[in-house]
């Protein structure tokens, strides 16, 4: 990990710590203060809703008083008070005074317990009333009582009166149900609602949980704090996520035998809480996010100051070994120790330089020393014969003119013989000299080797020649590359030509065309005596030669033109086991053709 | 002064005799004004009716428009009306009504023995009906016993079209105008019975049962329709309550998934569950009669000895046993019908007693199949025979079929064959009798009448014979 990102990596950690450290105070004190001020609002919600039950129970009382006081009752009382009366008459009392008083319920029930008119089940006139006879709450207060409706039952808050007539009573019980519009009433503060669980079925059912708007869809999550305070009676609470996230107070509404009734059930929304906790989530990422822009704009000027010179200095280096001997650094703005460094740098990179003008010029020395050597060499063979004619024909002036015609003829064959020589000489180190530019085409390098091959045939074949069996072994797939096939073809004859003077006793010649990664892998193998470790370092140097009467161009030109070629040419060698040339070429077109194009 | 003191009080009480006269002696003119539920179309005799309180309607309206040959008098039989006399021959083949005389049309025309047989010939295609001198002469294609009996139906009534839309009779009263929501009828001034007291009849049709009390409790209506719970509400208030004999039957009716024999005893039980008695004396306010058979005791006459059918019915464990999908049972009546629903949630509530668990349905569109019906069939009250065939009738041949085999009696059946056939019918307990309940209306204050009641005991409207009371003095000086 280089410094700048060292750096970069100690800033933002640092930073989204005391991010973190801060977003979660601030998140834990606003979840404390929401707390509160949400006990506080459901206490006062309770208060109210429990001022509400109580509002409306004295309601119901003065409603039932008023009915109590009624003609019509009070007519049903005297009959109930007379033994033998037709009850009857009044079995339709009932209706019309709960109608006009804006009750649900209304039951006028005899002294024997006997419902004489209802208004909210007309047809049970006659029976037994299931509980207003063992009923004894304090006169002055309504309760909570289920109440039997046809079909269906339901929850109410009523009261019970008693109107005496003689020594028999009339009890008058009455009531509101405790439904959507109960709870409809209700004046809540934001964010706040009240729902209502009717505890009238032996098992949990939600179709008794309502709201102000009805029976509440999708209530599942209530269950289990219903299903508690219906068993334990006590209140409770518990955060519901439903969808949102929601505190729910359950407080349970018991009968006048203590039963549990219903259970009320207050929720506060969360979503202010939840709100801000996201807003300080999100502001805590915001300045985490600009702690990591501080940071790696912090990091950066380090890094300027620090890092990048050392950077430059090590792409100088990179620069150098590749061979950008004048490549410098700009230190004007790293610090004295980085540019000190730099200064080193500059001097060692000078001295360098000196040295390998100084190393080039005694090369430069040394192949002139050996070009004039091998000159000497090439010339000195083609000279002594021109010299040793010279010498006939100077002593055959003495000789009678037939024998200096023969001997003069013999001379001048001689010399023309020499200044042809001469000329080869001369001719092969033009070549070198001019090596043509490759004309391009799709050539087949198998083909290239087996018509190459050919033209070695006859010279390996005759009398005399050392036995050098030739084995091609051909690629099929080796298809076409895009090369000159004449240079190619060129580059083998040496390539051949060397290998046949490398085993002078025999041996085994092996030409191989192989695809490779690269290319079109092609060797040339031989059984010979193998090249030395400084043979093998020399072996394409210019006019170096291990032959007697070698120009030590061969693999210079087949190292010219390989490289003109896009490819690449290396030597395997073990001592008296032979030595195999590979040479690697492009298949599409190459750089070269691409330039030349 | 001696002779005036005798002579005074003989002429106090001739004056207080006078006043007393003059207050309780009919009076001419007004305008009778008659709320009702249906929503009439039509008084044609020959049209149908589109529902059955129409048809309710209609067979109250339209006698005092037209009138047929013969009338069905309970206490009496068959009586004349605008035929004098008949006779039959040829073994019932053939019938001759002479016809009454001095009746006139609504436009003040005699009717002729023309008129009525051209009137018949609309409603009877395969009667041969022509006038012969001061008769009409009837072919029939088959001998028909009970053609008097037939012409009493509404059907039959004598209706003379003058244009296509306009048709007069020789009722009481003459349609003056039918509008939506609303008819007139005025007075027949040459009416053969004489002419009838108010001037114009005007029916409200389509008000509900509450609009209609209120109508009548703040005086916008003299004549309105009744269900037994109101009427002690209107008595309170001084007001009083007309009622024809019961004629109208609610029963039970199991539906064929429920009529098999393995539901025999549930069905028997339920049929023993509710108090009839206590339904008809408190939820009906005495307006109505016990019905342990399905026609009433004042037209058969058996009810009283009828004996339930035999079986037991199960015991309340014996229920409570029974799986519940057994013993559970969806009552459906109809929407419209609130006194059905007062009957059918009482039952539901006897019947939970006995473990029955009945859940009462008020279809207000499609609904589930039920299990049980509470149908309201208006009874015939003409005979038994025919009461009954009608009520087989109004229950469908399917329910009947499921009952028993028994065909419906023939007209002019006796009355054991009519016993015979409902026994038959009550067997199985398909078909369970609940109630008979009269045709209420309430009365309003201005109404008067001698002796007769505003509605007959067979439910018509006696309209022809009352009139209105005149105005208290201080409502005379009200603007």
């Amino acid at each position: 990990m280089t410094l700048r990102n060292r750096l970069f990596a100690l800033v933002s950690a640092a930073v989204a710590l005391t991010v973190v450290l801060v977003t979660s105070t601030v998140a834990s004190s606003a979840r404390r203060a929401f707390a509160a001020v949400d006990a506080q609002r459901t206490a006062a919600l309770v208060a109210q809703i429990r001022r509400e039950f109580a509002a409306e129970g004295e309601q119901v009382i003065a409603r039932l008083e008023r009915i109590a006081a009624s003609d019509a009752v009070l007519r049903t009382a005297g009959d109930v008070g007379r033994s033998k009366s037709d009850l009857s008459l009044h079995v339709g009392e009932a209706a019309p005074l709960a109608s006009a008083q804006g009750l649900d319920f209304l039951d006028l029930v005899g002294d024997n317990g006997t419902i004489i008119s209802s208004a909210h089940w007309p047809a049970r006139f006659g029976y037994r009333h299931p509980w207003a006879a063992d009923v004894k709450p304090p006169a002055s207060a309504a309760f909570l009582q289920r109440v039997d409706l046809p079909g269906e039952v339901a929850l109410g808050l009523l009261a019970t009166l008693t109107v005496t007539a003689g020594d028999r009573r009339l009890l008058v019980t009455g009531g509101r149900r405790l439904d959507q519009h109960f709870l409809n009433a209700l004046v809540l503060p934001q964010g706040t609602r009240v729902l209502l669980y009717r505890n009238l079925e032996p098992e949990v059912s939600r179709q008794q949980l309502i709201d102000a708007s009805g029976v509440v869809p999708e209530a599942a999550p209530l269950d289990p704090l219903i299903a508690r305070v219906r068993q334990s009676g006590q209140e409770a609470r518990e955060d519901v996520a439903w969808p949102e996230a929601e505190t729910v107070d359950a407080l349970p509404l018991k009968g006048h035998d203590g039963t549990v009734l219903g259970v009320l059930l207050i929720s506060s929304s969360r979503r202010e809480l939840s709100a801000l906790v996201t807003r300080i989530r999100w502001s805590g990422i915001g300045f985490g996010a600009l702690g990591l822009a501080f940071g790696f704009g912090l990091s950066y000027v380090l890094a300027s100051r620090v890092t990048r010179p050392v950077e430059q200095l090590a792409e100088a280096a990179r620069a150098v070994a590749a061979g950008d001997w004048n490549a410098g650094v700009d230190v004007s703005a790293a610090s004295s120790e980085i540019a000190a460094l730099a200064e080193a740098f500059a001097t060692m990179t000078g001295q360098l330089v000196d040295q390998r003008d100084r190393l080039v010029q005694a090369e430069r020395v040394a192949a002139w020393r050996e070009l004039a050597r091998r000159l000497a060499h090439e010339l000195k063979n083609p000279l002594f014969p021109l010299r040793l004619t010279l010498d006939n024909l100077r002593r055959a002036r003495t000789l009678p003119p037939g024998e200096f015609n023969e001997v003069f003829e013999e001379g001048m064959g001689a010399l023309a013989t020499g200044l042809a020589n001469l000329n080869t000489v001369v001719g092969r180190f033009s070549d070198f000299a001019r090596m043509p530019v490759p004309e391009w085409a799709d050539v087949s390098p198998n083909a290239v080797v087996q018509q190459t091959a050919r033209l070695f045939q006859a010279q390996l074949e005759a009398p005399g020649q050392p036995a050098i069996v030739v084995a091609l072994d051909l690629d099929p797939s080796a298809g076409s590359i895009r090369a000159d096939g004449e240079q190619i073809g060129r580059a083998l004859q040496n390539l051949l030509l060397n290998a046949i003077d490398a085993m002078p006793r025999g041996g085994q010649l092996t030409i191989r065309t192989r695809r490779s990664a690269g290319g079109i892998l092609l060797d040339v193998a031989d059984t010979g005596e193998g090249l030395t470790a400084e043979e093998r370092e020399r072996l394409f140097t210019p006019y170096y030669t291990t032959k007697q009467h070698g120009t030590g161009l061969g693999l210079a030109i087949v190292q010219a033109v390989v490289t003109d070629h896009g490819g690449k040419i290396w030597v395997d060698s073990t001592p008296a086991r032979g030595t195999t040339f590979h040479i690697e070429l492009p298949v599409g077109p190459t750089p070269c053709e691409k330039a030349a194009l | 002064m001696k002779r005036f003191r005798s002579a005074f009080p003989a002429f106090a009480s001739a004056c207080l005799a006078a006043v007393i006269v003059s207050a309780a002696r009919p009076q001419y003119g007004g305008t009778l004004r008659i709320d009702t539920r249906a929503n009439i179309r039509t008084l044609d005799p020959a049209a149908s009716p589109s529902d059955v309180v129409e048809t309710a309607a209609s067979n109250r309206i339209a006698p005092l428009v037209f009138e047929p040959l013969v009338f069905v008098d309970p206490a009496g039989g068959l009586k004349p009306l605008l035929a004098a006399s008949w006779e039959s021959q040829a073994g019932g083949k053939r019938w001759r009504f002479r016809m009454r005389g001095g009746v006139r049309l609504h436009d003040g025309t005699p009717l002729e023995p023309w008129h009525v047989a051209t009137s018949l010939r609309g409603v009877e295609s395969t009667w041969t009906i022509a006038a012969d001198g001061d008769a009409i002469v009837i072919d029939l294609p088959q001998p028909r016993p009970s053609l008097p009996w037939e012409l009493t139906d509404r059907r039959h009534a004598i209706a003379v079209r003058r244009t296509p839309t306009e048709m007069i009779g020789t009722g009481p009263f003459r349609i003056d105008r039918i509008d939506a929501g609303r008819v007139w009828l005025r007075a027949h001034d040459s009416y053969w019975s004489g002419r009838p007291f108010v001037d114009i009849v005007q029916i409200e049709m389509g008000r509900s049962f509450a609009a209609q009390l209120t109508d009548l409790e703040v005086g916008r209506a003299d004549l309105i329709e009744l269900q037994p719970t109101d009427a002690r509400r209107l008595t309170q208030r001084g007001l009083q309550v007309a009622a024809s004999r019961p004629l109208d039957l609610f029963a039970l009716v199991f539906e064929p998934h429920r009529a098999g024999s393995s539901s025999e005893p549930l069905r028997r039980s339920l049929a023993r569950a509710f108090e009839r008695v206590a339904l008809c004396n408190v939820l009906l306010q005495g307006r109505a009669e016990p019905a342990e058979t399905l026609l009433p005791a004042w037209l058969s006459g058996y009810a009283p000895a009828f004996a339930a059918p035999a079986g037991l019915p199960l015991s309340r464990s014996a229920i409570m046993r029974l799986p519940v999908d057994q013993r559970t049972l969806t009552l459906r009546v109809e929407a419209g019908d609130a006194l059905a629903r007062s009957i059918a949630e009482r039952i539901a509530v006897d019947a939970r007693e006995s473990g029955v668990l009945v859940t009462v349905q008020v279809p207000a569109g499609l609904a589930p199949r039920p299990d049980v019906r509470l149908v309201r069939v208006g009874l015939d009250a003409t005979s038994p025979d025919r009461a009954l065939a009608r009520v087989m009738a109004a229950l469908g041949s399917r329910t009947v079929a499921l009952a028993t085999n028994e065909p419906a009696p023939a007209i002019g059946a006796p009355l054991d064959v009519v016993l015979r056939v409902e026994r038959a019918l009550l067997e199985a307990s398909i078909v369970v009798p609940v109630a008979h309940v009269p045709e209420l209306y309430g009365v309003g204050e201005r109404v008067d009448e001698w002796d007769a009641q505003p509605v007959t005991a067979t439910g018509g409207w006696n309209l022809a014979n009352l009139w209105l009371k005149p105005p208290a003095p201080e409502a005379r000086a009200r603007p």
